[in-house]
């Protein structure tokens, strides 16, 4: 079976070749985790193979779509970029909905310019039909003029409009409607969507032939990213999860690095983790201070207030103050260090440093 | 013990049930996106096929044309099973009411499905309601006698076929049909990544649930019997594998299948 490329290689890996051709997808996964430069990914990719490409952008106006991108170094000037921003509301009493169908802004990439003002005299809220109909519209008037189809279509993305435009049972009917309508565009569709809540099977996620799924999380204070494949409709695939970076060429997915844990528990097992080995840490350097007071008092070395500092750290790190901990023991363990040198060397010991007293100790 | 139980066509499958499934009534196959309840249905009517059964597929889900392609990769007889698209056009969103699935609407042999998703029709588009669905199958039922049936999936009747305040009900009813029909069905049902199950599992008279986890080395799959009526059935838990013949049951151990009893 023929396969088309996502764009990053790694998850073309991933997925046995790439993508099985004029189906629809979703990419999924929380905000910031690279959804929209995936899908980007995708569009760059077919631009540079020659296919036509269309993004119908719902949550940010194609303007900051554009600039967000400038960092990459792409050449999507020939995108069309379908902007189906809802306006302002017009919060007018007599009809609620307009539907975005009556104007199409479509245009190239490369004439993306300030956002679209909405228009004083009436408001475009969006919605499914709206967009759908603008996507018929234009992809037939693209065919007429080009006598090319759209072969990669993305929209980015179905979360806000299942948020705010679509509520009730109809959502459903909605979004099977519009999977089956891009479906018979035989273009390949990305669809990016957020999974809102774990015990619903949500509409979009149950329709796709496949899923895409990011991840991110909190490992200390570093955020790291990582890239799945939940579902993948008639071909194999990697079902691993693999650590992917973004930097200024993109996603790299590195499909043969290993991620340790499950998505859902990780921050908090990452949190667990750094607990556990700065606990450590702290617990070697009060060792390493208990040795350095027992040589001390060998040599006949003052140490009493070292000894003082260290108790505090042992209280620090009961407390799971971590940092205080491993900052006052350090602190004891280098005057300690320094004293002991000195009096190996045979030198006067130095001049009592501060160190603060003790706590419960007032003069 | 087979009691004239049919065959699932999933070998390790029919040792859980004890032999295989009581024949003419409705069966649940559950469990997450991508857990292989499709392939498991196919294989519980490919098994009808070669015992020269008339099988039945109801597409609610995916184009026939993708199941096709996406079964290929097997290389299964399957060109003899025969697949009713009871797949909703893309809507017109006009004022007139729903125009329902016309009961026209004939299975198509495997080999007969083109490669091409079926195209909504400019002037009119027809949607799916359980009321015409089972209509149709009704018809078709009169027409001709089919031993096994599957609907692909029940999820997606009831998503999309139903209206909300009644779904328990005529699902009740659904299943009812079936089983008057005289048919051994295999609906499959898709479970969310957490939370309650689906009140199909209660109406059906046996739940084959698929599992899909995650951990470090990848995705791995087990198979349960949940429910059986009017049968013994294996209590345990056993990982599956789907390979290039299908759906392989393994022992506890990651070897060889259950043994029988």
């Amino acid at each position: 079976m023929d396969r088309i490329s996502t764009g990053v290689a790694g998850l073309d890996t991933m997925l046995g070749g790439g993508l099985i051709p004029r189906r629809p997808y979703v990419v999924s996964g929380p905000t910031g985790s690279g959804k929209t430069i995936l899908a980007m990914h995708f569009l760059a990719e077919g631009l540079g193979r020659g296919e036509a490409g269309l993004m119908v952008t719902l949550d940010e106006p194609p303007n900051e779509v554009k600039s967000n991108l400038s960092a990459f170094g792409w050449n999507l000037d020939r995108l069309k970029m379908l902007d189906a921003t809802p306006d302002i509301k017009a919060h007018k009493r007599q009809r609620s909905v307009i539907d975005v169908g009556t104007t199409l802004d479509v245009r190239d990439m490369e004439q993306v310019g300030e956002i679209r003002q909405s228009s004083g005299i009436r408001a475009l809220e969006v919605s499914v039909h709206g967009i759908q109909k603008m996507l018929k519209q234009e992809y037939f008037g693209h065919l007429e003029r080009t006598k090319q189809p759209y072969k990669r279509i993305v929209v980015d993305s179905l979360t806000a409009l299942k948020m705010f435009s679509m509520q009730g049972e109809d959502s459903r009917i909605m979004i099977q409607s519009f999977l089956r309508f891009l479906s018979e565009l035989e273009a390949t569709c990305l669809i990016v969507s957020e999974r809102l809540k774990p015990t619903v099977i949500e509409t979009e996620f149950f329709l796709a032939r496949g899923e895409i799924r990011f991840h991110k999380w909190l490992d200390g204070n570093v955020i790291r990213r990582a890239i799945s494949i939940e579902k993948y409709r008639g071909s194999r695939f990697d079902d691993r999860i693999r650590p992917i970076t973004i930097t200024n060429a993109g996603i790299t997915v590195d499909s043969q690095g290993s991620v340790s844990l499950t998505a859902g528990r990780l921050a908090k097992l990452g949190d667990a983790y750094l607990e556990q080995r700065i606990g450590d840490e702290v617990s070697t350097v009060i060792e390493r201070v208990m040795k350095l007071i027992e040589e001390a008092n060998k040599m006949r070395v003052s140490a009493s207030d070292v000894e003082h500092g260290i108790s505090r750290a042992m209280l620090h790190l009961h407390r799971k103050n971590y940092q205080k901990a491993l900052k006052t023991a350090l602190n004891a363990q280098s005057v300690l260090r320094e004293r002991l040198d000195r009096a190996k060397q045979g030198l006067p010991p130095p001049p009592p440093r501060a160190v603060p007293p003790p706590p419960g100790v007032r003069k | 013990m087979n009691d004239g139980k049919i065959k699932t066509g999933t070998p390790g499958l029919d040792r859980m049930l004890h032999g295989g499934f009581v024949p003419h009534r409705p069966y649940i196959v559950s469990g997450a996106p991508g857990s292989g309840k499709t392939v498991l249905s196919m294989q519980f009517l490919l098994e009808g096929i070669q015992g020269g059964e008339r099988c039945l597929f109801v597409a609610l889900e995916e184009p026939p044309n993708e199941i096709k392609q996406n079964m290929r990769s097997f290389r299964w007889p399957v060109d003899d099973i025969e697949m009713l698209d009871g797949n909703s056009d893309v809507r017109r969103f006009e004022p007139t009411p729903v125009i329902e699935i016309s009961t026209e609407v004939e299975p198509v042999k495997m080999r007969e499905i083109e490669d091409r998703i079926r195209k909504t029709p400019d002037f009119e588009s027809h949607e799916v309601t359980v009321h015409s669905l089972q209509q149709l199958l009704k018809n078709t039922f009169i027409k001709r006698r089919y031993e096994r049936v599957v609907v692909d999936s029940m999820t997606a009747l009831k998503y999309f076929c139903m209206r909300e305040f009644e779904e328990t009900l005529t699902t009740q009813s659904f299943m009812r049909f079936l089983a008057e029909s005289k048919v051994t069905s295999l609906l499959t049902v898709e479970l969310p990544e957490s939370g309650d199950v689906p009140p199909e599992t209660f109406l059906a008279r046996g739940e084959v649930r698929l599992h899909k986890l995650r951990d470090e080395t990848g995705i791995k799959r087990f198979i349960s019997v949940e429910k059986y009526k009017g049968s013994s059935h294996d209590e345990f838990v056993y990982p599956f594998e789907i390979r290039e013949s299908g759906i392989v049951v393994l022992s506890a151990e990651g070897g060889k299948a259950p043994a029988p009893l």
